[in-house]
């Protein structure tokens, strides 16, 4: 999978290039207006993450340069901008998704695969992991073929853990993928373990394997 | 009550004492005036009749308003006026004539002289006189009435339309007012004047969405190298105390951020960025809500009691009204108790819910200030951002403290 990583802030355009590497995506760089137009004439991509606010212009003008000339492409603005303005014309017109700064990687990471399996570039809707497989289509998760009956967030929780898996997540990023900005109620973390608790007995109910470690009582992580 | 109705009430308040006074004042001066010209009739006549006493030595007589008889007491009266009632055998009824009397001297020989008119015959013209007047004036004044009753709608026209444009305007709907060009002096003065102020009132709000936006991008772009880079180095093998060192910088920076996105939320709100565009059904919401948060009441193990007598429909950006419930509820359930209840109960014109709790000191007065929290956990904004809508909607939200600690959301009275 291609993707095209446009940002200004350099560190930025770092960090997120070193992560999708590291899961596997072919990853091009554009720094601002005059670079990203260039590489979108040129080559194409099936993801384009956008941000908007670029010091040589409009990123909203860049996706309409991308609706016309990448139809394959899946677009994700990133912004600094909670703004509703920006956030409707940008799915006006035509943006994928929309992932307002700062956000975790974990996030940027399950929102691109979301956005992939919605464009069907996987070609199939079953995330397997050893004896765990999650139907993304019918939104059901199955223990050795046995399905679970896991409530909205539960399911919402374990394909997280899953497409982030082998990897450390912080229960802020927990928290906000679950319940993005009402995460004003200071006791969310609490809610977490309460949610886990419930899937992990759920999955050893069905004869499943715990594959969700506590880091340190500050994280937890989904591996082998 | 509209301005043109009240000048034209004014005008017919005034009407109506104007005429009053004129006609009684009228009145009365008629009466004077006519009285004044009686006796002066009665003496003219007296001159006459004296005048042929001396000449032909005839005495004349017409009953009843001419009697003159020669007499012997030569006694001066002096001459008099007084009112006579006098029987009128023609028409044989009583009638009131003012009567002058005096005696006079012609050829050494007195004469007792009483001249009467009518009485009746004065009041009657001063009555006709009268109400000629009052008719006069009221046809002036009806006449004027109408015609100024009918320019007015002419010359306010313009200014109506104005009106109407103003009260229509709306900063965040970025649309422009259109002001009619008067003739009158005051209006377009008062035309400039307002299109001076909508001029700066637009580049005020401009000015201040365009900083919220940039602060907002300022901070949030180096919170967000910070926070990639921190998770970058959770995902090593890290010692336990590392660790939770990172984690803990983590937390502080999202408390930060949270922060700075809620100030700028409060500053939006204030600046009126949010179009209220429709009304929203608050029920729908607290239902949707209390789905959302079903584990985290499930977690605290709160019972939750609903009561819901009808739809309160409030006018309200959608994007707020989550917003407002969204804070009022997980305040319910952050200072909750375990084991608590939160009680909700609904009207077509309000909205109260009730949370059991710690006691704490907080007043209706300073539970909804910025950063006044009783909970160490809690940012202290969540409130802060529900007054704010509510003081820009029309709205009222206010807190007791009885057995429970309750919010009640109703429309300004």
């Amino acid at each position: 999978m291609k993707i095209l990583i446009i940002e200004d802030e350099i560190e930025l355009l770092i960090a997120i290039s070193n992560f999708l590497t590291k899961e596997n995506f072919i990853c091009e760089l554009a720094e601002n207006y005059r670079k990203a137009d260039e590489k979108l004439s040129i080559y194409e991509y099936d993801v384009v993450l956008l941000d908007i606010t670029l010091p040589d212009g409009n990123g909203l003008l860049l996706l309409q340069t991308i609706k016309k000339q990448q139809k394959r492409a899946g677009v994700i603005i990133i912004s600094a901008k909670n703004s509703l303005d920006d956030k409707i014309s940008g799915l006006d017109l035509g943006a994928d998704d929309y992932l307002t700064k700062p956000f975790h990687l974990s996030e940027l990471n399950s929102r691109i695969k979301a956005l992939l399996r919605r464009k069907k570039f996987d070609g199939s809707d079953i995330i397997a992991f050893n004896e765990m497989s999650i139907n993304t289509e019918s939104k059901t998760v199955s223990i050795k073929g046995k399905e679970l009956a896991l409530t909205k967030k539960e399911y919402e929780l374990l394909l997280f853990f899953l497409i982030n898996k082998n990897r450390v997540l912080t229960k802020e990023a927990i928290a906000e993928h679950l319940w993005e900005d009402n995460i004003d109620v200071a006791d969310s973390f609490d809610f977490i373990y309460t949610h886990l608790n419930n899937i992990r007995r759920k999955i050893k109910q069905a004869g499943g394997t715990d594959y969700i470690k506590t880091i340190y009582g500050m994280g937890y992580k989904f591996s082998q | 009550m509209k301005f043109l109705t009240r000048i034209n009430r004014n005008y017919l308040i005034l009407f109506a004492l104007i005429m009053a006074g004129v006609t009684v004042t009228g009145y009365l001066i008629l009466h004077v005036i006519i009285m004044r010209e009686a006796k002066e009739t009665l003496l003219t006549k007296e001159y006459l009749i004296e005048k042929q006493i001396r000449d032909t030595g005839e005495i004349p007589n017409l009953h009843p308003i001419i009697a003159v008889e020669k007499t012997d007491d030569n006694e001066l009266i002096k001459p008099s006026f007084r009112e006579v009632v006098i029987r009128n055998e023609l028409e044989n009824e009583n009638e009131i004539f003012l009567e002058y009397s005096n005696k006079i001297k012609i050829n050494d020989s007195y004469y007792l002289i009483k001249l009467r008119q009518s009485a009746f015959e004065n009041e009657d013209l001063v009555l006709i006189l009268a109400l000629t007047l009052f008719t006069l004036l009221a046809s002036a004044f009806i006449i004027s009435f109408f015609v100024t009753k009918r320019m007015n709608k002419t010359v306010w026209a313009d200014f109506e339309h104005n009106l109407h444009e103003i009260e229509s305007f709306s900063l965040s709907k970025n649309n422009n007012i259109t002001l009619l060009e008067s003739d009158t002096e005051e209006f377009s003065r008062l035309n400039k004047v307002i299109g001076n102020l909508t001029e700066k009132l637009k580049s005020d709000y401009l000015i201040q969405k365009e900083f919220t936006e940039n602060a907002s991008h300022e901070i949030q772009t180096p919170l967000s190298i910070a926070l990639l880079n921190l998770e970058e180095i959770l995902q090593q093998d890290l010692k336990e105390e590392t660790f939770q060192k990172a984690a803990t910088v983590i937390s502080a920076l999202k408390r930060l951020s949270a922060l700075n996105q809620s100030l700028i939320l409060l500053s939006k709100i204030e600046n009126k960025q949010f179009e209220a565009d429709r009304s929203v059904s608050l029920k729908a919401i607290v239902t949707r809500k209390l789905d959302e948060f079903s584990v985290l009441l499930e977690t605290k193990a709160l019972e939750v009691k609903v009561q819901i007598e009808q739809d309160f429909q409030i006018r309200l950006n959608e994007q707020l009204a989550e917003l407002l419930i969204n804070n009022l509820l997980s305040n319910a359930i952050n200072h909750n108790i375990r084991g608590g209840k939160i009680v909700i109960l609904m009207y077509n014109r309000s909205l109260r819910i009730c949370n059991t709790g710690e006691d704490n000191s907080l007043t209706n007065e300073t539970i909804f200030n910025r950063f006044v929290s009783g909970n160490p956990k809690s940012y202290g904004l969540g409130l802060a951002i529900v007054r704010k809508i509510c003081e820009t909607h029309d709205l009222e939200i206010n807190y007791y403290k009885d057995e429970m600690h309750c919010f009640v959301l109703k429309y300004k009275s």
